[in-house]
């Protein structure tokens, strides 16, 4: 099955962990979110990252596609699927809607469009509201293995994004279907510094941003809220000579 | 560069790095449906080819070297000028097909230094 060879080719190529996208277009009509694939029914023995000793880590994403405002109210719903997911990304196809993404939705990822001349212009405020809020952006580089127009759209596209961003919050994946569509992880860092990152953040953009963005899915899921204690001001002791010492109240509430 | 107040010693102590040197690059080429045979005078070509695509002409101009070749696993030792390494690097790593053959480019080591490629220092292996 190709499925399994993809995920020999990555562990091959050093990569550790590997996250199934499922794509939603909300353009077609009806569409469920489907329960996600637990990685133990793809594969019965996931393949072992060679240097190291554990096998690599499967996790699944969503990539929603919104291009109207009623799309987004899906995560705002409790009972769906969306919950079971472990990273959840948005392809927002307008401008207002990347603003609406950048400040508002709760999601871990913003993906650029590599396919087609974007179809909005980046501006500043929303693009630091979402660093801000721990929001990543990712671009994809196997369009651009296959078709040099797509090349040119990739490259324009992440260029204007880091201009913008300024390098933060970056992250180059891949969206291949082949195990030959892969490339390594120094490989795509190096892309990194053709989009107009510095090394550090192209390095960023394969590993720690990654895991940062496993780490905010992970929040997601799990707080909805937080509980504190603060500590009351003492009102003054005054003496009290009827109770003895043992039978005073211990606590006030 | 130090000063001689930084690290207290009587003579200035200067560490540059090496100019214009060259970086090294051990490549292998995958073609999934085999049964293909390059001589050295094609990889090469497939080296230019694919510098010509992402990098234009001037890209293409770039002066590359390949100093080793193994017509067997496809592998081979490239030498770049260290100004022109990450061009090649990106042009290698973006190639998708040469002469409607799908391939794929895979850089397994690189190094400034020539004898750092003949071991792994990562596993400590020596070939």
């Amino acid at each position: 099955m190709s499925q399994s060879s993809l995920y020999n080719q990555n562990a091959k190529l050093g990569y550790s962990t590997v996250a199934i996208n499922h794509v939603i277009d909300f353009k077609e009509k009806k569409q469920e979110i489907p329960k996600p694939i637990s990685p133990s029914e793809l594969l019965p023995s996931l393949p072992i990252i060679p240097g190291k000793l554990k096998p690599i880590k499967i996790v699944t994403r969503l990539t929603l596609v919104v291009s109207d405002p009623s799309h987004c109210n899906v995560l705002r719903a409790t009972s769906s699927n969306i919950r079971l997911y472990d990273i959840i990304a948005v392809f927002p196809k307008t401008e207002k809607l990347f603003h609406v993404a950048c400040t508002n939705l709760d999601v871990d990822l913003i993906c650029i469009s590599v396919t087609e001349k974007l179809p909005f212009y980046f501006r500043r405020p929303p693009v630091n509201m979402a660093i801000d809020r721990g929001i990543y952006f990712e671009v994809l580089y196997t369009p651009a293995i296959k078709d040099s127009t797509m090349r040119r759209y990739t490259i324009s596209n992440a260029l204007s994004l880091v201009q913008i961003c300024k390098g933060k919050n970056v992250i180059i994946s891949s969206a291949a279907e082949r195990p030959l569509e892969l490339r390594g992880p120094y490989d795509v860092a190096n892309l990194g510094l053709l989009f107009g990152l510095s090394e550090s953040d192209a390095k960023a953009a394969v590993s720690t941003n990654c895991r940062a963005i496993l780490l905010h899915g992970e929040t997601r899921k799990t707080a909805c809220g937080v509980v504190y204690t603060m500590k009351k001001p003492q009102p003054v002791e005054e003496e009290e000579e009827t109770l003895p010492a043992c039978k005073r109240a211990k606590t006030q509430v | 560069m130090r000063s001689t107040r930084e690290l207290g010693l009587a003579k200035p102590f200067a560490t540059r790095a090496a100019q214009p040197g060259h970086h090294y690059l051990r490549v292998s080429v995958e073609f999934p449906d085999g049964g293909v045979r390059l001589n050295a005078a094609h990889f090469k070509q497939l080296i230019v080819s694919a510098l010509k695509e992402l990098h234009g002409e001037v890209g293409a101009a770039l002066p590359v070297d390949v100093l080793t070749y193994d017509e067997k696993t496809l592998s081979a030792i490239l030498r770049v000028s260290s100004s022109g390494f990450v061009k090649l690097w990106s042009a290698l790593t973006l190639l998708g097909s040469y002469q409607n053959r799908k391939c794929a480019f895979r850089v397994v080591q690189t190094s400034p230094f020539l004898l750092a490629l003949s071991g792994n220092s990562r596993e400590l292996v020596l070939d």
